[in-house]
């Protein structure tokens, strides 16, 4: 028996004046899947984010290579290994007007420039003293040495004292600076990014044409058309598909119509089969029937009935598929087996920054921040898409 | 289920088959001899050694000679070092690849699935972002990104590990970090989202309220239901680890089988890329076979649908 006395007073089982047409009222306009999916992926910041850099990406890709005076295959051998960012030094040596020039720091040369960062020339050592570690320059009547006994290397004037900077500049002419051969890194990470879309957009149109179509005629009709179909994806997937393409390039040499001809080959086979598995339920669905008794054909049916219904887990495979189709171009470029010289991709130029690595580790900034960027838009978007369409996954 | 297991070996050599003689007639139908180089042979050179490995019978027999060297688990000699047979190669660069990869997969379980078990647990806070921070950054760098980088910093710049070699345990750090980075994160991002579905179940609910111990609770009712998921992915993460070991054994110079496979490509070795290619697909089929085995145990009621069958 409980002793606990409950009092509620009689005011609070008063009834609710609450008018029922007004408690059903409905303020937001109902909205449409679609509507919602929009609704959700807008919201989601950091999709918004990734689908905005690669807008900008096809965009830099696209107009980049037009505007710019450089091209990818132009070789400056005087002007090579640039840096982007130049630390100025001034002499006036007597003259009128002063001598901007900077060091580069790999090779001890001093090269010319304006007082903004333009690159003018190299400049010309007076006298190389190889034994002492020092080159002499003269600039009118001032001498500038270049002290490289220990790294890292000093500019000295002619009393043996460091000279100090007139500032640190961003490189005019070269914006991404140059690499070993004097090839402007700017114009040739646009024609990397060129590559890896067009990979992506591949990838794309394959998985679109060949990969929903095999999986959703192997799901529609079952059986041993099924059996056949399915057998023939489960040895493609037996070896990874990076060993595919990699067999493929031997047999077809490499350069970028084969990668494109590889991946396109084998790039299909993990989509035909998540559509495949999501024709299977829904080919008993009650609305297939519906339209087969109303005399719809298997065609009508396949495209117009099944497959919108899969296209939410098809665009969501597509956003995993596109990294994956851009990763593997780098990862065949960067061992050697992807575009052929002098056509640049991301993986050719970070493994060109890998040979240099020592004397120039900064040419390993610009490749490796394009592809990882460019992953995680495409990761980003990915999610948010998946968060998107399937808001039950969102964990 | 000795028949599920007898028919599963069977597709396996058919699969086996398919592959090696796929290989076969792709590396004989690049044009131009295995011989041909930059380099003319005389005419004489070439011919005898074209007679020497046989290159003058019709395909067919040469096939048939492939097929049954390969029966007696010889994948024949390579064309470009004399004296040297594919099988020296493989076995040469066996112990190096085995080791690194082998040390990823440990790093990828169990560091991974306990991660992502920290984040779920966790949902939201702090602990959770960090992980999925981490692992949403080790998904989408690439490896050879991580591995550069990470030679660059660790090696040139602080001198912690050697650039390249295995001479000592501080040699491995690098590659079996940048090999496993991928899938390490991938892992941790599907243990917490599959341990999040199921903490979220009704039987869980069931299982607190009997009074279960907390952690039986966790470990036989959730961990043995979320870990179905993530043993599926463990034959890709196989295969994967194994392709990533290409870039990464020529990034730090290692001489497993990876770099003798990137090399055999380059110098146009068509008998050890065949060789590798058929030892790889063979090593993968065997290891998805184990996967799924493995998977029938955790859950028997994949094993029971496959008896009804």
């Amino acid at each position: 028996m409980s002793d606990v006395n409950i009092s509620v007073s009689k005011e609070k089982w008063a009834k609710a004046n609450l008018d029922t047409g007004e408690a059903e009222y409905i303020a937001a306009p109902s909205l449409t899947y679609w509507q919602d999916v929009r609704q959700r992926l807008w919201q989601n910041k950091p999709a918004m984010a990734g689908l905005t850099f690669i807008i900008l990406l096809v965009g830099a890709a696209i107009l980049g290579p037009l505007v710019t005076p450089h091209t990818y295959y132009e070789q400056d051998l005087k002007l090579s290994n640039i840096a982007p960012i130049l630390e100025l030094y001034e002499v006036d040596g007597g003259q009128e007007t002063p001598t901007y020039f900077f060091m580069n720091s790999g090779n001890f040369k001093l090269y010319e420039t304006d007082e903004h960062g333009t690159l003018k020339s190299i400049l010309r050592a007076k006298k190389k003293d190889l034994l002492k570690k020092r080159h002499l320059y003269e600039f009118g009547a001032d001498q500038v040495y270049v002290d490289f006994s220990q790294l890292p290397a000093r500019l000295l004037d002619g009393e043996g004292n460091e000279l100090s900077t007139y500032g640190t500049k961003w490189n005019q002419t070269y914006w991404f600076g140059t690499d070993s051969l004097g090839r402007d890194v700017l114009v040739r990470q646009l024609y990397g990014a060129r590559i890896s879309l067009t990979v992506a957009f591949i990838a794309t149109l394959v998985n679109f044409f060949i990969g929903i179509f095999y999986g959703g005629i192997s799901g529609y009709f079952g059986g041993n058309v099924d059996n056949v179909m399915m057998r023939i994806v489960e040895v493609i997937a037996t070896i990874p598909l990076t060993l595919y393409v990699i067999l493929m390039m031997v047999v077809l040499q490499s350069g970028f119509i084969s990668i494109i001809v590889a991946i396109g080959t084998v790039f299909w086979v993990d989509m035909a089969r998540i559509v495949r598995g999501q024709m299977l339920t829904l080919k008993n669905q009650d609305y297939v029937d519906a339209a087969k008794t109303m005399g719809a054909g298997t065609w009508r049916i396949l495209t117009r009935h099944l497959l919108p219904n899969t296209i939410g887990p098809i665009l969501v495979t597509l956003t995993l598929l596109i990294p994956s189709a851009i990763f593997i171009e780098s990862f065949m470029s960067f061992i050697g087996l992807g575009v052929s010289v002098p056509m640049a991709s991301w993986g050719t130029l970070t493994s060109e920054a890998v040979e240099t690595l020592r004397a120039y580790p900064y040419q390993l900034f610009f490749p490796a921040a394009a592809i990882s960027l460019t992953m995680f838009a495409f990761n980003f978007l990915g999610d948010g898409l998946r968060d998107a369409l399937d808001p039950r996954l969102r964990k | 289920m000795l028949a599920y297991l007898a028919k599963r070996i069977g597709m396996m050599i058919l699969t086996l088959f398919l592959i090696i003689t796929l290989t076969f007639f792709l590396m004989h139908a690049i044009p131009g001899g295995p011989f041909t180089s930059e380099k003319m042979l005389a005419p004489e050179i070439e011919a005898a050694l074209n007679a020497k490995f046989g290159l003058n019978d019709p395909i067919w027999v040469q096939y048939l000679n492939y097929l049954r060297g390969i029966l007696a688990f010889d994948l024949g000699p390579s064309f470009k070092y004399p004296g040297v047979r594919v099988n020296d190669l493989i076995l040469d660069g066996l112990p190096v690849t085995a080791k690194t990869g082998f040390l990823a997969l440990l790093c990828v379980a169990a560091l991974g699935i306990p991660l992502g078990i920290l984040a779920a647990l966790n949902q939201n806070k702090w602990q959770d972002t960090t992980v999925m921070m981490f692992a949403t950054i080790g998904v989408a760098i690439p490896s050879y990104v991580v591995a550069t980088v990470a030679l660059y910093i660790f090696a040139l710049k602080l001198n912690w590990v050697p650039t390249f070699g295995l001479d000592d345990w501080r040699g491995y750090i690098l590659p079996v970090v940048a090999l496993s980075g991928f899938w390490l994160s991938f892992i941790a991002r599907l243990s917490r989202s599959s341990l999040l579905e199921v903490l979220g179940q009704d039987y869980m609910v069931t299982a607190k309220a009997k009074g279960l111990h907390p952690l039986t609770v966790l470990f036989k009712h959730g961990l043995r239901n979320a870990l179905i998921p993530i043993v599926t992915v463990l034959g890709p993460v196989v295969a994967n680890l194994l392709t990533g070991s290409f870039v990464i054994e020529q990034i730090f110079a290692l001489p497993g089988i990876g770099r003798h496979f990137v090399l055999s490509i380059s110098n146009r070795d068509y008998t050890t890329i065949m060789g590798i290619t058929i030892f790889y697909a063979a090593f993968l089929m065997v290891m998805i076979l184990i996967v799924d085995l493995m998977y029938m145990l955790l859950d028997p009621r994949i094993k029971l649908a496959e008896n009804s069958k």
